[in-house]
């Protein structure tokens, strides 16, 4: 059972995430409830969204830094066009091409110029940064229209369009990964020379992981406004390194071809519980960084500590069968 | 049965300014083993990555079963019929045997389980789908290879240096399957060093020298000399040492029934100026052995003295503060500062003893004295080492383990992936050591190259020691240490 637990740590995380919301629980009443588990989903969109762009990317052992600039210049795609009077659809899709045209930007430079994932996209994190604070003059953008707003509230069964899009989002990914092209994704990331030998169009995986990472930023960009009905010209700074942790935290290797979609959705989850759970325990909200860095990593440290001992332990076996495996031959040889 | 099912049409690759390969023709046909033959650098590498689409030739043509191979991709030399079995498995570690397999196939993994099941027990081996790979031995990892290839319905298999980690039984287990193959109307491409493999199987050879065809005839009607005289005019076979040399005084190093990791109640001993030649098969412990040594790993019973005190490092500085020196099998990863400059690298052992502000000149001139010493051929010392031949590469490697000034020198396959000439000057280098009192442990599965060196052999198998053999020991005494035991193992 501890094996179990200790090799899989969706359940590990899973487990401690219930013992949280427990304790949280005992301590405020009234947090356990259906209401609650909404609130966190709903608080959780923006974060799951730029997730669940990454986490492709990481699995390609690469890594876009790049997602909450994508976020923020989708915002801002969004809300300029809307504030020009186009219509809700139009508006969303020119800030989904936003983000695919950003996507397509990181993801060449990448996979066809050859440039080092953490480079390419700490230069594409400044370039949508920049034009995006051109685009508004620094200004932030305000009086969204009614019906943005309304894609963020509740509308069918407790969920809201946003929150259905993005559990749609997770279905899609959790589907494509069990495909034959989903499987080139996670061994592009576990031997990339072998891929590329084997015959596998390993820049065009690249490629395509970065354009569905900026589709993904571009949809996390159209929740955060529809959520908070204005773009501040900071929205989404930062978002991607919480996305990034949350996805370590699910057990999805950095350096590629190890992840579940249900690592990615409890490693969203767990962070958002807790500052939820800071919420209802009156913590004030300056307190979330500094609690949530120390849960994300008191985790990494127990869950590689045991990882480790379980290694050592495997070795050992190894070595042992093999060290019984000769003196038994030894053995026979004494007999005849 | 002689369809051309593979052809190279005067080939040639240059890399910047180097020519690799000089109008190559070169052709496979069906239902034949063609043997590949030819020194470090030669060019067979290149030329077999060109023929599988890995790399653009410069000029030249490449045709599979009679059409140009265009696109020059693996995926097009593949759906074409030809699949390159690289000396070192391509494996995705962490999937499973069949995900291996299976990957780049038109459908997903599981629509070839019957059919992969069914090519293992063709072939006799005991694999199953479900393993991680991570978890395979290395003749399991070339199985996989072959198994993709088979999978593919590969009409050319190229092997590249498939035998180089594989037991005596597995080799004539996979010489059962290529006879079959060929049988079956496949055509095979077969590189190796060790000519009494080529003998064994092929039916025609070509040999390359520096980019040149310069033999190209059938197996049967040519005899070894002419085959090593095209391969390397001017150099014979290595002998066994010539002179025998008195070693007297106490042990500098003795080992005591030692184990660790991979290796059991390992007793041997070294004295001042002595060469111990330790050998056996891939797998047999040695690289551990010498890792437990140096403190990279941790042993598990059994005593070590170092100059007649117990002696257990905690690592690699540690033991090289007691004299103990250790020169890794694996230059690239654990030997060199690749991007570094060579004086740099030389020095690195001893950057510890330095004074906080480095002296470049000094440095620089300490480099250029083991540079004449040691025969380096390099245009400067602030070359990085990486540009450098795998020989130089590997002198600079010793130039970095003298400078230490060992007591004790472990050796652990100081001649990988080096050339005949950069190859004889290690030797002299070696033995000029030995001369000057320093204790070298020599590992190497080169037998002829323990024969060569060593004052005496020990060799192991399966984590065993099997026996010690004096200077002077024939190839296959060795071998019979070496394999019998190994084999036993895996029976």
């Amino acid at each position: 059972m501890l094996d179990r637990i200790a090799r899989d740590r969706v359940a590990t995380l899973f487990i401690v995430t219930v013992l949280v919301l427990l304790a949280v629980g005992a301590a405020a009443p009234g947090f356990l409830s259906v209401r609650t588990a909404g609130i966190i989903w709903s608080n959780g969109l923006v974060l799951m969204l730029v997730a669940l762009g990454i986490f492709p990317v990481i699995l390609t052992r690469n890594i876009d830094v790049s997602g909450g600039s994508v976020l923020g210049l989708s915002a801002v795609t969004l809300g300029l066009t809307l504030n020009q009077g186009l219509p809700l659809p139009l508006a969303s899709a020119a800030a989904l091409g936003t983000g695919l045209l950003a996507g397509a930007l990181s993801g060449l430079l990448v996979a066809v110029l050859r440039v080092p994932s953490i480079v390419a996209t700490l230069g594409t994190l400044g370039l949508f940064r920049g034009v995006m604070l051109i685009a508004t003059g620094g200004e932030w953008i305000e009086d969204l229209p009614e019906d943005l707003k309304a894609l963020g509230a509740k509308s069918f069964a407790g969920l809201s369009v946003m929150g259905m899009v993005t559990a749609g989002a997770i279905l899609a990914v959790w589907l494509f990964l069990r495909s034959r092209r989903g499987g080139w994704v996670f061994v592009t990331g576990d031997n990339r020379a072998a891929a590329h030998h084997l015959g596998l169009p390993v820049k065009r995986i690249e490629f395509l992981v970065f354009v569905w990472g900026g589709a993904m930023y571009a949809l996390a960009g159209i929740a955060f406004a529809a959520q908070i009905g204005f773009v501040p010209n900071q929205a989404g700074s930062g978002i991607e390194l919480r996305a990034i942790a949350a996805l370590v935290l699910g057990g999805i290797s950095l350096l590629g071809g190890v992840g579940t979609v249900a690592g990615v959705v409890i490693g969203v989850i767990f962070f958002t519980s807790i500052d939820t759970s800071l919420v209802f325990l009156r913590i004030p909200a300056y307190w979330n960084d500094l609690i949530g860095g120390a849960m994300l990593l008191a985790v990494l440290l127990i869950d590689g500590r045991l990882r480790i001992a379980l290694e050592a332990r495997d070795r050992a076996a190894r070595y042992r069968r093999s060290g019984h495996r000769i003196s038994s031959t030894r053995d026979l040889e004494d007999a005849a | 049965m002689d369809k051309l099912l593979a052809e190279l049409r005067s080939v040639s690759k240059s890399y910047a300014a180097v020519r690799v390969l000089k109008g190559v023709h070169f052709s496979v046909r069906a239902g034949e083993i063609h043997a590949l033959l030819g020194g470090n650098g030669a060019g067979k590498s290149t030329l077999m990555k060109i023929l599988a689409g890995l790399v653009a030739p410069s000029g030249g043509e490449v045709r599979l079963g009679g059409e140009p191979l265009v696109p020059a991709t693996p995926a097009q030399a593949q759906a074409m019929g030809l699949y390159l079995v690289p000396q070192e498995a391509h494996i995705f570690p962490n999937q499973t045997v069949l995900q291996n397999i299976a990957v780049g196939m038109p459908k997903p993994a599981g629509a070839y389980r019957a059919r992969v099941q069914a090519l293992i027990a063709q072939l006799g081996v005991s694999l199953s789908p479900d393993a991680k790979a991570a978890t395979l031995e290395i003749a399991d990892r070339q199985i996989v290879e072959i198994l993709r290839g088979l999978l593919r319905e590969a009409k050319v298999l190229i092997l590249d240096e498939p035998t180089s980690a594989l037991t005596p039984h597995e080799v004539r287990t996979l010489f059962g399957h290529m006879r079959a193959l060929r049988a079956q109307g496949h055509g095979l491409v077969f590189i190796s060093h060790k000519l009494h493999e080529l003998r064994a199987v092929a039916d025609r050879i070509t040999v390359l020298r520096d980019g040149h065809v310069v033999f190209a005839e059938a197996m049967e009607t040519s005899p070894d000399a002419e085959i090593l005289a095209a391969m390397s005019p001017g150099v014979t076979a290595l002998d066994a040492r010539e002179r025998m040399r008195e070693i007297e005084g106490a042990p500098v190093l003795a080992l005591e029934r030692l184990s660790g990791e991979g290796f059991v109640e390992i007793s041997l001993s070294l004295r001042p100026g002595e060469i111990l030649g330790l050998t056996g098969v891939v797998g047999a412990g040695r690289t551990e052995l010498a890792e437990t040594l140096v403190g990279l790993r941790t042993p598990s019973g059994g005593r070590v003295t170092l100059g007649g005190r117990d002696f257990r490092a905690r690592g690699p500085a540690d033991a090289m503060r007691a004299g103990l020196v250790h020169l890794s099998e694996d230059r690239q990863q654990y030997g060199l500062f690749l991007e570094a400059p060579l004086y740099w690298n030389v020095s690195a052992l001893v950057h510890g003893t330095l004074p906080f502000f480095l002296r470049p000149g000094r440095e620089r001139r300490r480099f250029e004295q083991y540079r004449a010493q040691l025969g380096i051929r390099c245009e400067e010392a602030d070359q990085p080492v990486g540009r450098l031949s795998g020989g130089n590469q590997q002198k600079v490697l010793l130039a970095k383990c003298l400078a230490a000034a060992p007591k004790v020198l472990i050796l652990d396959e100081p001649t990988r992936g080096v050339d005949v000439g950069a190859r004889n000057d290690i030797y002299r280098i070696v033995e000029d050591l030995a001369e000057q009192g320093t204790a070298v442990l020599l590992i190497s599965s080169d037998f002829d190259e323990v024969r060569r060196l060593a004052d005496r052999i020990a060799v192991m198998a399966g984590g065993h020691l099997a026996g010690e053999l004096p200077a002077g020991a024939s190839t296959d005494e060795i071998a019979e240490l070496a394999f019998e035991a190994g084999e036993a193992a895996h029976a």
